[in-house]
């Protein structure tokens, strides 16, 4: 009997065999990559606005208070993006003639709002409530970022349901005492180990059980 | 050579018995009627395609499932293909584990491929429901425990998931045992389209590329069988490994599946029998179908000396035996309902008889287990019409149980609120004709293109064994050039027993440790006396098998128990952080398809397979080892290798005893 295959076919065979093992190998870590990856999180991209407005220069340089653009952080489920009225407090009488701030004097004189590009986006079927996050001694910074170094804002973390459960399930971990949470550069101090549980008790936080429940965002 | 392998064979040689079911796989008999009936079930199959398209596009509403009935015909459908499965998967299993004689081996070939091929197709079109019945298909991987970025596991604790795990692993060992069971066959479909395809070349004088693509297809998935002896003996024991861990998935999946009803507390399914009538009910249809295939192949195949009328008798047998198992399990239903049921457990039956989908469950009794009751008489147990009418009709009553279970609890639970009717839809009867077309459309092209029998258990039937030697012996093949390297001495023989005698005197002056030759033997059906003259008859492929199997079990199980108890903690209705009995029935499926994975990596790698190109494919006249030849090697090993002192040895065995038809000097 003659053979039915040339002496290099089972090289062929093994190598495709091989190939198309490391290429379902690879196709799934590529693909677990790109949905990790910044293109697709959109975390440290940071979009034009109408206004290139700088919280690096008002929040950071200057030291306003977060709270006096997002005026409803600590009563509200949103914290509420500024009307032109607030950037005109200042802006009325500083900068006046500005051509970066055109675009503000031309929203408050017809009354238009800017339309800002949004970062911080959930999906509608998460119920998500800023102000109770606040008050239990969740930081800004845990969720945006240290902003005031973002010359342009851009988005600090991938809002995915990791992110959220990381910190529901050990909250202990990331609550501040109430004067640390508009501190931006805030990171764990020394003694969280056992800071974290006694403010996590007096606040009647509930990690690890209450906090994991479907229905607690997803209502 | 390839006029030695056109010869015609007559029945009493082995390969002859089987020669008509390769040459239904080789020469498709049917012609036109097999493009009639594949034109008919790719319509079917377009179909199956349409109705997906506007489903995906409009959702599930279009099989008229609403808040109430939730499941109807897509779990109905899903549960039927998924029975049939079981019961092939059951069957072929069963099969391949009882009796290891030639009798039996006979007997099962001419069923248990058809039960393999019928378990893997059931599974593929069964397999594709739990996802199209998903309010988002696309997101059907959720159901699997892979790293994602919601930081969450799937809920081991819901049969969902078990079925998830459960139709995957199905998946694998059906495929596996079909796989595993096809190899020596692909083998004997290779060598008689090679020797086909070169006579072909032959007459045109040039060669042909279409036959030969053909054949180097059948080459690949043969994945370079030879017949060896070693190569018999580790695919013997993996097929009936993977077998026995077959019938434990059929178990564990329909545990899986029955439970997912019975582990609520809805009227009709929350009963401890269910898990038994489903997998009884399973089985039932699997078999049935499996009758009634094998009527209808053994009449438009003509094949009546393979399945015979002694296999119909037993397959009725078998029907009226499941059939009355499964009526046991109906009475007892409704005994234990109208002793001990509550009220709502009680109105459930009644309505299953008087409701408006009454017409379900006496379906049930009309087809499934009325008709098997012809079978108490022998004339109908031996009528092939009879076994194929009443298989296909318990097929149809299974179906109809499955809609009875679903459709009549669902319709109406305990609120006179909650109560919602459903009414049969032409969506949900389209999306159940397209996947029957689907899998017609498989069957009619495994039909066309494979052994519909298995011809290496037809083979042992007509292994003459210790029968006389009927092939004159023929004259030697010119011995290669001087130059060329030798890789071994052949010896060719038409028996086992001579190539056994000829194995042991050759044994005895080399042995196999330390010596200049290596001895291996190939033929066309296993050789267990060639085996221990080679001193290999005790390698093993249970430890890998078994291993596999528990480490599997055991990481799995280990995985539920950190996914619920440690990584996710998550209060479902109270249970416990460790519950342990709902992690069971996944992680016996995922055992046993690990342990399936495991030995069939072991039968290729031990083998050496694949392996194409091979220097046993130069013996002259090795094309007839998958059919009903024997071929003995003494391979060279080391320099002092003495090709002539071999040839000499085995010329000077007697006649009878060993002799072989031809010797021959292989080049490497």
């Amino acid at each position: 009997m003659a053979q039915l295959f040339a002496p290099g076919a089972d090289a062929l065979l093994r190598l495709a065999l091989l190939s198309g093992a490391a290429l379902i190998a690879g196709g799934a870590v590529l693909v677990a990559g790109i949905a990790r990856s910044d293109y697709v999180t959109g975390v440290g991209i940071a979009p034009a606005q109408p206004v290139p407005f700088s919280h690096k220069h008002h929040s950071g340089e200057l030291g306003i208070d977060c709270r006096y653009c997002h005026t409803t952080v600590e009563t509200q489920a949103t914290a509420g993006l500024p009307p032109t009225q607030t950037c005109m407090t200042c802006h009325s009488q500083i900068w006046t003639g500005s051509d970066m701030l055109k675009p503000v004097r031309d929203s408050y004189a017809s009354g238009e709002p800017l339309r800002w590009v949004r970062l911080n986006k959930l999906p509608q079927y998460v119920y998500y409530n800023h102000s109770v996050h606040v008050t239990k001694g969740i930081g800004c910074s845990t969720c945006h970022g240290d902003v005031t170094t973002m010359q342009m804002t851009y988005r600090a973390n991938a809002f995915e349901m990791q992110f959220c459960l990381d910190c529901h399930q050990a909250p202990e971990r990331w609550v501040r005492t109430p004067d640390q949470v508009w501190n931006m550069n805030w990171s764990p101090p020394a003694n969280q180990a056992t800071l974290g549980p006694q403010l996590v008790a007096k606040n009647h936080i509930h990690g690890g059980d209450r906090l994991l429940e479907c229905g607690i965002c997803h209502r | 050579m390839a006029g030695a392998v056109l010869t015609p064979d007559t029945p009493t040689r082995p390969g002859g018995i089987g020669r008509a079911v390769s040459d239904a796989a080789l020469h498709d008999p049917l012609g036109r009627r097999w493009w009639i009936a594949f034109a008919a079930a790719s319509g079917l199959l377009a179909l199956f395609f349409g109705v997906i398209l506007y489903l995906l596009f409009t959702g599930v509403g279009i099989w008229n499932n609403n808040n109430a009935v939730v499941w109807a015909l897509d779990i109905a459908s899903y549960d039927w293909w998924i029975g049939i499965a079981c019961g092939s998967l059951a069957l072929a299993g069963t099969l391949r584990l009882t009796g290891t004689s030639r009798e039996a081996a006979f007997g099962r070939g001419a069923i248990s491929r058809l039960a393999e091929a019928n378990a893997l197709l059931c599974t593929i079109a069964a397999g594709l429901y739990p996802i199209i019945h998903l309010g988002r298909p696309w997101f059907f991987y959720w159901n699997l425990p892979y790293p994602n970025t919601l930081g969450l596991w799937p809920q081991f604790r819901s049969p969902l998931v078990w079925d998830a795990i459960d139709i995957v692993s199905f998946l694998v060992v059906t495929v596996s045992l079909w796989y595993v069971g096809l190899l020596p066959d692909l083998a004997t479909l290779r060598d008689r389209a090679f020797a086909e395809a070169q006579a072909t070349s032959e007459r045109a004088g040039r060669p042909r590329r279409w036959p030969m693509l053909r054949v180097q297809a059948y080459g690949i998935a043969a994945a370079g069988w030879r017949g060896s002896a070693s190569h018999w003996q580790l695919w013997a024991q993996a097929y009936r490994i993977i077998a026995l861990l077959g019938i434990l998935l059929v178990v564990s999946l329909q545990t899986g599946a029955s439970v997912m009803l019975a582990g609520s507390v809805l009227p009709g399914w929350h009963d401890t029998i269910l898990p038994v009538t489903f997998l009884v009910n399973a089985v039932f249809s699997g078999v049935a179908v499996i009758a009634a295939l094998a009527m209808l192949v053994r009449t438009v195949y003509r094949l009546e000396a393979v399945v015979t009328l002694r296999h119909a008798e037993i397959l009725a047998r078998l029907l009226l035996g499941l059939g009355l198992a499964s009526l046991y399990g109906y009475a007892a239903e409704l005994l234990s309902g109208f002793l001990h049921g509550d009220a709502y457990a009680r109105a459930t039956l009644v309505r299953r008889f008087t409701g408006p989908h009454a017409w379900a469950a006496w379906t049930v009794l009309t087809c499934a287990l009325l008709p098997v009751q012809l079978f108490w008489w022998a004339r109908f147990r031996r009528s092939p019409l009879a076994l194929a009418l009443v298989g296909g009709l318990v097929a149809v009553g299974a179906y109809a149980d499955h809609v009875m279970v679903l459709v009549v609890t669902l319709s109406h639970d305990f609120l006179p609120s909650s109560a919602l009717d459903y009414r049969v839809g032409l969506w949900g009867l389209a999306t159940f004709a397209g996947s029957v077309g689907m899998f017609l459309v498989l069957l009619l092209l495994f039909l066309r293109a494979l052994p519909v029998a298995s011809l290496s258990d037809l083979r042992r039937q007509a292994d003459p064994g210790d029968g006389p030697a009927q092939a004159q012996a023929r004259s030697d093949a010119p011995a290669p050039d001087a130059g060329t390297p030798i890789w071994a001495v052949s010896a060719e023989f038409a028996t086992q027993d001579q190539l056994a005698a000829a194995m042991r005197a050759l044994a005895r002056r080399h042995p196999s440790r330390g010596g200049n030759v290596r001895l291996d033997a190939f033929g066309p059906v296993p050789m267990a006396d060639a085996l221990k003259a080679l001193g290999r008859h005790n390698r093993s492929v249970l430890p890998y098998a078994l291993g596999a199997a528990l480490a599997g079990g055991a990481a799995f199980y280990g995985m539920c128990v950190y996914a619920t108890a440690y990584g996710y903690v998550f209060d479902v209705g109270g249970r416990p952080r460790f519950s342990w009995p709902s992690f069971v029935v996944p992680s016996i499926s995922f055992a046993m398809m690990s342990g399936t994975l495991a030995v069939h990596a072991v039968l290729l790698f031990v083998n050496r397979l694949p392996r194409l190109n091979h220097p046993a494919f130069n013996i002259p006249g090795f094309g007839r080892v998958t059919q009903d030849r024997y071929f003995l090697a003494a391979e060279a090993r080391g320099p002092d290798f003495d090709a002539d002192r071999i040839v000499r040895q085995l010329a000077a065995l007697p006649e009878g005893a060993g002799r072989p038809l031809a010797i021959a000097r292989v080049p490497r």
